[in-house]
C-alpha cells in the first residue's frame, strides 16, 4: 500500500520534491523535543501552494495523515509525524512577498525563517517583536502554528499578536483566505485568531501578513545578579508592580547560569544563585525614566549587582547566551527535558521555592530559566533517558509542578503547546467539556482526524 | 571509493563507538541551531544534509534502527568537515568529528580502492613525491599547451570535470620552496627565539612564494626559522577519508622531527595543517608512550596569523597599504581552532588597509580538501554564496590563509569575473612588512 502510494507521489511531484530513503524518514522523525520519534512513510518539500493541493488530495484518496513541518525545532513535537504518513515541508516556500513600510505589515510564505524577517524589517526602520529562542531557524509558519512567544512577550506580545491574515489549506483540499491588512476588522468570527496556536492540526498554511511596529529608537540592557533566586523572583514583581514593562525581563538560576558560560565564556559570574537580564526600550528619555525605576526595584530586592551593558555588542552578547540557555544546558547531562509553565507575576516567587523543593525532594536535577517578566518558567530537568528510574522521578516532579501552576491561576504550557507531552494534562488544566468542544472544532475541519493526528487531545487506545 | 562493503560489518563497526568522545550523540537535543550554520542545509535544505540529522543517523546505525546503508555511508560523506556546528552548538556535540569517526569506521569495513590506497598510504608519504606527481602539470603549463587550452576552453569538450580541474590548478612555482630555502634562515635583527616552520604540502608544492613570505615575516619578527625538510603530510586528507594508521606514523614522524630541532613553536601558513598538528595531543592521548610528546608539540603549535598577532609589537611598523580588502576565514582556522581575532588584528595594523567584515560569520568557500572535486555541484552552490558575500563587501582583494581556499575562491574570482586579487594574509602582511621596514 505505503508503496504504491509513494510511487503516486514521486509521479506527482517529481523525484525532487519526495524524500522516502531510510535515512530521510530518520531524519524527519523528530523535532526537539525530547524522547519523541515517530517515523513518517514519505516526506514532501512543498515548493508553491500547487504541491500543498496535490499532496492533500492524494493523501485524501489513500487515506493517509499529513503533518506539516517547518525546521523542526518545536519543543512540543508538533512536527512529529506520530501515526506516519506523510510529513509535508514548508522550508522552500520561503519568500518575503512584500514588505508594506506605509501601512507596517509584511506578507510572507510560511518557510521564512523568523530571523531572516528580522534583519528584513529592521533594514528599513521596522520591527517584528516576536522572537522565539529558536529564531535563527525557526520558520514563521511554525510561529502561527504554535503561537510562539519569546523575550520580547512581556511588553510587545506574542507571535499571535501580529497576525493580521492567514491564507489555509485543510485537509480537504479547500483554501481560505481570512483576515485582512487593516488594523480594525470585526467581519465574522475571528478565525485568523482562532486559528494561530493551533498546531498544525486544523490547516496548512501559505500565506501570511504579520503586523510591524516602529523599531524601537534606543534600549538599555542591565545584567542584575543574585545570591539568591527568590529576590531575583521578587525584583520581576517588583518592577511590574512599579508600572514599568521592560521589553525583556529574564531570569536564570545558577545550573543554567553555569552551562551558558561554559558555552558562550563571556564571563558570567558562576557564584551568583540567579541572574535576571532586562532590557528597557523606547524613546531616549522613557528609557532612562525607567532605568531609574528597573535600577530601584532590583535595589529593594537585595541585589548583589548591577552591571549596564556599555554596548551594543555587548548587549547581544548577552541576549544570544540567553537564547543558547536550554540547548546549553544539554551539556550537562544526555537528555534534557523542559517544560513550560506559566504563572501570574507575583506568584513566580512561590513557583521557584516550590521547583527547588521538588528538585530535592525526587532527587533530581533541575535548571531553570525563562521569561520571568510575563511569568513563563522554563524548569528544565537534566537527566538520562537510560535511568528509568530517575525518568520516573522526572515526570513526578512535574507532575507536581503542573499541579502547582493550575492552582495559582496558571498554565502548563506559556509557549510551547500542548502537543504530545502535554496532552495528558490539558484536561487537568482545561475541564472536560472545553476539551468535548475543542474535539468537535476540530471534527469539523478535520472529520477523519487526518492533519497532524495525536497531538493536543489524549488519544483513546 | 569503493562501492562494495558489508553492511552488517559496518554496523558492528558502529555498535562499539565511544560517543562519549564526541560529546555523547545524546547530548544531541535537536535543537537545530546548527541547521542555520551548516553549508549543506543551507544549499540542500533537508534535514540528511544537516549535522543534527547526521549525528541522528549515526545514532540511528548505533542503536540498530537503521541500515548502514550505501545511502548512509554517501550522507556520512556530504559533510564537509567545516566544523561550523561545532562552532555554534552550546550543547558541544561534536557532530563533524562525529562525521570523520564515522568514516574511520566505514573505511576499515571496505575494499579500498588502488588509486587512493596509492594517494593516502604512498605518495602522501614524501613531500618529493608527491613533488614529482605535479610534474605533468608544470609541463602542461610551461610548455604553453595551459595557455593553448584555456584560451580555445579545450578540455571542457572531453569532460565538464577535467575542465574544472584544469581551471582550478594555479601557476606552479619552478621548484618546491624545500628546494629553495636553507634549512635555518636568522633572524633579521636580535634574536627572540627558535621557530619552526612545517611546510605544509600544498604551500611547499604550489603556493611556494607565498610561505617564503611567510618564513621572511617571521625572520623580521625576530625569530630564527628552521625549516625541517623531510616533514610529511599533516594527515588532513587521510582522517578526511577514514585512513588512520598511515596518519598516525606520519603524525608521530612530525612529532619526533620537532622535538630534535628543539624549537619553541611550530608555525604553519597552512589553516587545516595548523588545525590538524594542533589535534595530535587528542590522537595520541590514549598512547601511553606518546601522549605527552604530542601534548608538548601540540601545545607549540600556532597558525601564522595567531603568531605574529602575539609576537609583533606595537612598534615594528607597518607600511600603509591603500585596498579595500575583505578575509575569507578558512573554515579550519576560525571553526577548527577557534581563531577569529588574530587575522583581523593584524590585517587592521596595517595603515590605509580598509578591512571589510564578510557578512556570512565564517561560511565555507566549499573547497574543503577535495571536497569541490568528489562533490563538486554542491561546491560550487557554497561558493556561490561566498561569492556573493565578498562581493557585498565591495572589496578588490580577498585575504585568506589556506591553500585549499585560495584556489576555489581564485577560480570563483575567475569564473564569476569578479577580477579579485586573492593572496595569502602572509604575502599582504609581507608587502605592509617591508614597507615598514623602509619607513625607519
Amino acid at each position: 500500500m505505503k508503496k504504491t502510494f509513494v510511487s503516486k507521489l514521486v509521479e506527482e511531484l517529481g523525484s525532487q520534491k519526495v524524500l522516502y530513503s531510510e535515512p530521510d524518514l530518520i531524519c524527519y522523525s523528530y523535532d526537539a523535543t525530547p524522547l519523541t520519534s515517530f517515523k513518517p512513510d514519505a516526506i514532501v518539500r512543498a515548493f508553491n501552494e500547487e504541491d500543498i493541493l496535490k499532496v492533500l488530495q492524494l493523501a485524501a484518496q489513500e487515506d493517509i495523515p499529513v503533518t506539516t513541518r517547518g525546521s523542526g525545532t518545536g519543543l512540543s513535537g508538533g512536527s512529529v509525524p506520530v501515526k506516519g504518513g506523510i510529513v509535508l515541508v514548508t522550508t522552500a516556500m520561503n519568500k518575503i512577498i512584500e514588505i508594506d513600510a506605509d501601512d507596517l505589515s509584511v506578507t510572507v510564505e510560511p518557510g521564512v525563517v523568523t530571523s531572516q524577517l528580522h534583519s528584513a524589517v529592521e533594514a528599513m526602520d521596522l520591527f517584528y517583536p516576536p522572537d522565539p529562542g529558536s529564531m535563527k531557524i525557526s520558520t514563521i509558519g511554525g510561529n502561527v502554528a504554535e503561537n510562539a512567544g519569546g523575550l520580547r512577550g512581556l511588553k510587545y506580545g506574542i507571535t499571535g499578536d501580529y497576525v493580521m491574515s492567514l491564507d489555509t489549506f485543510f485537509i480537504d483540499g479547500s483554501k481560505v483566505r481570512y483576515g485582512t491588512k487593516c488594523v480594525k476588522d470585526v467581519a465574522g468570527y475571528n478565525l485568523t485568531k482562532f486559528m494561530v496556536g493551533t498546531e498544525g492540526t486544523i490547516g496548512i498554511f501559505t500565506r501570511i501578513v504579520l503586523k510591524l511596529v516602529p523599531k524601537p529608537k534606543t534600549k538599555k540592557t542591565f545584567l542584575a545578579l543574585y545570591d539568591d533566586v527568590i529576590d531575583a523572583a521578587r525584583t520581576v514583581s517588583t518592577i511590574i508592580s512599579r508600572k514599568v514593562i521592560p521589553s525583556t525581563l529574564e531570569l536564570m538560576d545558577q545550573v543554567t547560569i553555569n552551562c551558558v558560560e561554559d558555552y558562550s565564556q563571556i564571563g558570567l559570574p558562576r557564584d551568583v544563585a540567579a541572574l535576571l537580564l532586562i532590557e528597557a526600550d523606547g524613546h531616549p528619555a522613557v528609557v532612562d525614566e525607567e532605568a531609574v525605576v528597573i535600577e530601584e526595584a532590583c535595589k529593594a530586592n537585595n541585589i548583589r549587582t548591577l552591571r549596564i551593558a556599555k554596548s551594543a555588542q555587548e548587549s547581544e552578547e548577552l541576549f544570544t547566551a540567553r537564547r543558547m540557555a536550554l540547548s546549553a544546558l544539554a551539556r550537562a547531562k544526555p537528555t534534557t527535558i523542559l517544560e513550560d509553565i506559566t504563572v501570574p507575576r507575583p506568584a513566580i516567587p512561590e513557583m521557584m521555592a516550590l521547583i527547588r523543593e521538588v528538585t530535592e525532594k525526587c532527587n533530581i536535577r533541575i535548571g531553570t530559566f525563562g521569561h520571568a517578566g510575563d511569568g513563563n518558567l522554563h524548569p528544565t530537568c537534566l537527566t538520562d533517558e537510560r535511568d528509568l528510574n530517575e525518568i520516573h522521578r522526572v515526570h513526578e516532579a512535574y507532575d507536581i509542578i503542573f499541579k502547582k501552576a493550575i492552582s495559582l491561576g496558571g498554565t502548563i504550557s506559556g509557549e510551547h503547546g500542548t502537543g504530545i507531552a502535554k496532552s495528558k494534562y490539558l484536561p487537568q488544566m482545561v475541564g472536560p467539556k472545553a476539551i468535548e468542544l475543542m474535539r468537535k472544532i476540530k471534527a469539523c475541519f478535520d472529520p477523519t482526524g487526518r492533519l497532524n493526528p495525536g497531538k493536543i487531545f489524549l488519544t483513546e487506545k | 571509493m569503493g562501492k562494495h562493503f558489508d553492511q552488517d560489518k559496518v554496523a558492528a563497526a558502529f555498535s562499539t563507538l565511544d560517543v562519549h568522545d564526541y560529546g555523547d550523540v545524546l547530548q544531541c537535543m535537536r535543537c537545530g541551531l546548527c541547521l542555520s550554520s551548516c553549508p549543506t542545509y543551507r544549499t540542500d535544505g533537508v534535514e540528511t544534509q544537516s549535522p543534527r540529522g547526521r549525528v541522528a543517523m549515526i545514532k540511528a546505525v548505533i542503536d540498530g534502527k537503521m541500515k548502514a546503508s550505501e545511502e548512509f555511508v554517501e550522507h556520512i560523506y556530504h559533510c564537509l568537515d567545516c566544523r561550523n556546528c561545532q562552532s555554534v552548538c552550546p550543547a558541544g556535540v561534536k557532530a563533524g568529528e562525529l562525521a570523520l569517526e564515522a568514516r574511520y569506521r566505514i573505511e576499515q569495513n571496505r575494499r579500498q580502492p588502488l588509486i587512493k590506497k596509492f594517494l593516502l598510504n604512498y605518495a602522501i608519504l614524501d613531500q618529493k613525491r608527491l613533488s614529482r606527481l605535479l610534474f605533468p602539470l608544470k609541463l602542461y603549463e610551461i610548455s604553453g599547451l595551459q595557455s593553448l587550452v584555456r584560451k580555445y576552453d579545450i578540455l571542457n569538450l572531453f569532460s565538464e570535470d577535467l575542465g574544472f580541474m584544469e581551471a582550478l590548478a594555479p601557476k606552479l612555482p619552478s621548484r618546491p620552496l624545500s628546494e629553495q630555502i636553507p634549512e635555518e634562515i636568522p633572524a633579521i635583527g636580535p634574536e627572540r627565539g627558535r621557530v619552526g616552520f612545517f611546510l605544509g604540502c600544498a604551500m611547499n608544492l604550489i603556493f611556494a612564494e607565498t610561505s617564503r613570505a611567510t618564513i621572511e615575516n617571521l625572520t623580521l619578527a625576530g625569530y630564527r626559522v628552521i625549516v625541517p625538510k623531510e616533514v610529511q603530510c599533516c594527515g588532513t586528507p587521510n582522517i578526511a577519508e577514514g585512513e588512520r594508521k598511515v596518519y598516525r606514523e606520519m603524525a608521530e614522524n612530525t612529532i619526533r622531527i620537532f622535538a630534535d630541532r628543539r624549537v619553541d613553536y611550530v608555525v604553519t601558513d597552512c589553516a587545516a595543517c595548523g588545525s590538524e598538528l594542533k589535534t595530535y595531543r587528542e590522537i595520541f592521548q590514549k598512547s601511553p608512550a606518546f601522549a605527552a610528546k604530542a601534548q608538548e608539540f601540540s601545545s607549540k603549535v600556532r597558525d601564522v596569523s595567531e603568531f605574529l598577532d602575539s609576537v609583533l609589537t606595537p612598534n615594528v611598523r607597518f607600511g600603509p597599504i591603500s585596498e579595500t580588502v575583505c578575509f575569507h576565514d578558512p573554515c579550519h582556522l576560525r571553526h577548527g581552532q577557534r581563531l577569529i581575532f588574530p587575522q583581523r588584528n593584524l590585517l587592521k595594523r596595517i595603515p590605509q588597509l580598509d578591512y571589510r567584515e564578510l557578512p556570512d560569520e565564517g561560511q565555507c568557500c566549499g573547497s574543503a580538501g577535495i571536497y569541490n572535486i568528489t562533490h563538486r555541484q554542491r561546491s560550487m552552490k557554497i561558493l556561490e554564496s561566498k561569492i556573493e558575500a565578498i562581493e557585498k563587501t565591495q572589496a578588490k582583494t580577498v585575504v585568506s590563509s589556506n591553500p585549499g581556499c585560495l584556489m576555489q575562491l581564485n577560480y570563483g574570482s575567475g569564473h564569476w569575473k569578479k577580477g579579485w586579487n586573492v593572496i595569502h594574509i602572509s604575502e599582504i602582511l609581507n608587502r605592509s612588512l617591508i614597507a615598514g621596514q623602509k619607513l625607519d
